[in-house]
């Protein structure tokens, strides 16, 4: 690029006429102008990613000293049932969140694509609604509609002649992962609808009439040609479901806060009770490792996305 | 249409299946949007048929606007809002822009490495990495103040923005900065009075995309803002959980309230809104 760039005629007329060393103050201005991102980037993520791993080896309560416990916190982890369990959930929810909302926005998208004019734009408005509330106001108003006994989910199902579906939504352990699995559906599963579209949107219809003509109904059409198309997109929309799993925090936080015994306790939820609110003193350095393994997923789920890119080109 | 042309099969608009497909996706956004409706209205009903009144309320009431907005000081928390995403915007603004436009149209040493150093770590969630800035903002004494929370936010949001800045700026025209430089302006100006005016629909797209980040972000402003008085208004929201036990009226109209300011944001802005988040995540 540089060479190329240097060869144009109206740089050398620059550098001919100016008298200036050619391309110096490119390089200068380059470097300067990305230096206050990357002060910003070392304070604020670089040197807190080193502490995180650093402390995850040390043990700290935030007021006496910190000492080094080399290997004593995921030592720790081995035995800590609560913390096998958040693992556990993690990786439940995140693989049942990711296989939902991949396929179903996909399928919604392909139907919004039939072609529904103003119609289909005011349903994906409102289809998109709720992934533009936080997940703060998510989970507050749907602790509401599941609260047990005035909640009106039990009342709706007491209402339409169904009151043996009425369930303690967010207190039994047993249907607290499908609820909170629900609500965080409910709130992503219009984003993914939208990023489907733009892709359908984006490909060459000629492919499809092609099959067409060739017979194929629209399932076929659907898994022969479209998938294979969306393939990118599918891609991006498993590594955002991965990511979005892992890090699941806010709702679950408000609407359970790890609860009913731990059986919704996630690792996010899990490394915020032990580093913030814990009963007796913060534990740093537990905490840390903690977030040592949901900064390894995340770092496994960009390595899955690389993987699944580079074997797809060739 | 003429004969001889490729007639051209006019579907029908009320075929069965069309109108199957139809009615579940009107059912799909109706069950979407119902959360929203029984919100609002749950804050406008009468406190004494909450539980048991009809669907719609027989009579809509507003008393529970002024008692949410007096109960959580709802104004103050919402101008700490306003302040923390004003401020923290013009930050991530002015680095991503500047950013953006190096990575995208100069050419300078280590301008790889950096790029990727900067990207690579923009899928490292908040709670990861909230235990080092508790101490780091605590280590630089701004804990407790809207600085603190600021400076973060800036931080962690940056790489994201400049990623959607670079790319904008890749599709606008070399041609601009050579003849400004025959001209003899110099690399920042080139960048301040030539390119950065034509990159305003780009700026767009990450005011409303960070926005909505920073108004709805939680954890940070937990950890780092204890003091009530500074909160922004997702912590208060979630103390306000457990605070308004039964009180919905109240709590349903703070809940709408709060979230007044986005859905603004996202109706008015929706284009610009989809558009960035698509190129985002599709490029990405």
């Amino acid at each position: 690029m540089n060479s190329v760039r240097q060869q144009t005629l109206s740089a050398r007329l620059t550098s001919f006429f100016l008298g200036k060393p050619l391309g110096r103050q490119e390089r200068l201005a380059g470097l300067a102008m990305t230096l206050p991102a990357l002060i910003f980037f070392i304070i604020f993520i670089g040197i807190p990613i080193f502490r995180t791993l650093l402390l995850g080896f040390q043990e700290w309560n935030a007021i006496g000293p910190i000492t080094w416990a080399g290997l004593g916190n995921y030592q720790r982890m081995v035995d800590d049932q609560v913390f096998h369990g958040a693992f556990f959930v993690t990786l439940l929810l995140t693989g049942a969140l990711t296989l939902c909302l991949t396929t179903v926005p996909l399928l919604i998208a392909v139907l919004f694509n039939m072609g529904w004019g103003v119609f289909g734009t005011i349903g994906r408005t409102m289809l998109f609604m709720p992934a533009v509330i936080s997940w703060v106001v998510t989970g507050a108003l749907w602790k509401l509609i599941l609260d047990p006994n005035l909640g009106s989910l039990n009342t709706l199902l007491a209402n339409i002649g169904l009151p043996m579906l009425q369930r303690n939504w967010l207190g039994d352990p047993n249907v607290v992962l499908w609820a909170i699995g629900t609500v965080a559906v409910w709130q992503q599963l219009g984003l993914y609808v939208i990023i489907y579209y733009a892709g359908l949107q984006g490909l060459d219809g000629t492919l499809h009439e092609a099959a067409a003509i060739d017979g194929a109904n629209a399932r076929q059409q659907l898994f022969h040609v479209t998938v294979p198309l969306l393939r990118p997109v599918i891609l991006m929309v498993v590594t955002l479901n991965l990511l979005n799993g892992i890090k699941l925090f806010d709702v679950i936080y408000v609407m359970t806060g790890g609860g009913p015994v731990n059986a919704s306790q996630v690792l996010g939820t899990y490394m915020y009770r032990v580093a913030f609110a814990n009963p007796g003193l913060p534990e740093f350095g537990y905490g840390s490792a903690l977030s040592t393994v949901i900064m390894i997923l995340c770092i496994l789920a960009v390595f899955f996305q690389i993987w699944m890119s580079r074997r797809s080109n060739i | 249409m003429t004969p001889g042309t490729h007639p051209r099969r006019r579907k029908s608009p009320f075929t069965p299946a069309r109108i199957a497909v139809f009615s579940l996706l009107l059912l799909l956004a109706l069950v979407t949007v119902y959360p929203f409706i029984w919100m609002v209205l749950t804050s406008l009903r009468p406190r004494n048929t909450i539980f048991n009144g009809p669907f719609i309320p027989e009579q809509f009431i507003l008393d529970a606007y002024p008692q949410a907005w007096q109960q959580t000081e709802f104004g103050l928390h919402f101008l700490n809002s306003v302040f923390i995403a004003a401020s923290a915007l013009a930050g991530i603004v002015a680095l991503s822009t500047i950013a953006g436009y190096a990575f995208a149209k100069l050419q300078f040493p280590y301008k790889r490495l950096i790029y990727v150093l900067l990207l690579s770590t923009m899928a490292m969630p908040a709670t990861s990495l909230v235990i080092p800035l508790y101490l780091q903002v605590k280590g630089l004494g701004l804990l407790n103040s809207h600085l603190g929370l600021i400076l973060v936010y800036v931080g962690s949001m940056s790489p994201f923005s400049i990623f959607l800045m670079r790319a904008f700026f890749e599709g606008l025209p070399n041609e601009l900065i050579e003849a400004a430089r025959i001209d003899g302006a110099s690399e920042w100006s080139i960048f301040a009075r030539v390119m950065l005016p034509l990159a305003r629909a780009g700026v767009g797209t990450v005011v409303i995309l960070q926005f909505l980040s920073i108004w709805n972000e939680f954890i940070y402003a937990n950890v780092l803002i204890q003091d009530p008085s500074k909160q922004p208004l997702q912590p208060v929201i979630f103390n306000l959980v457990g605070q308004f036990n039964t009180n919905w009226p109240s709590l349903t109209a703070a809940l709408t309230m709060a979230i007044i300011p986005v859905v603004i944001v996202y109706v008015r802005m929706q284009k610009q809104f989809v558009a960035g988040l698509t190129q985002g995540a599709i490029k990405g």
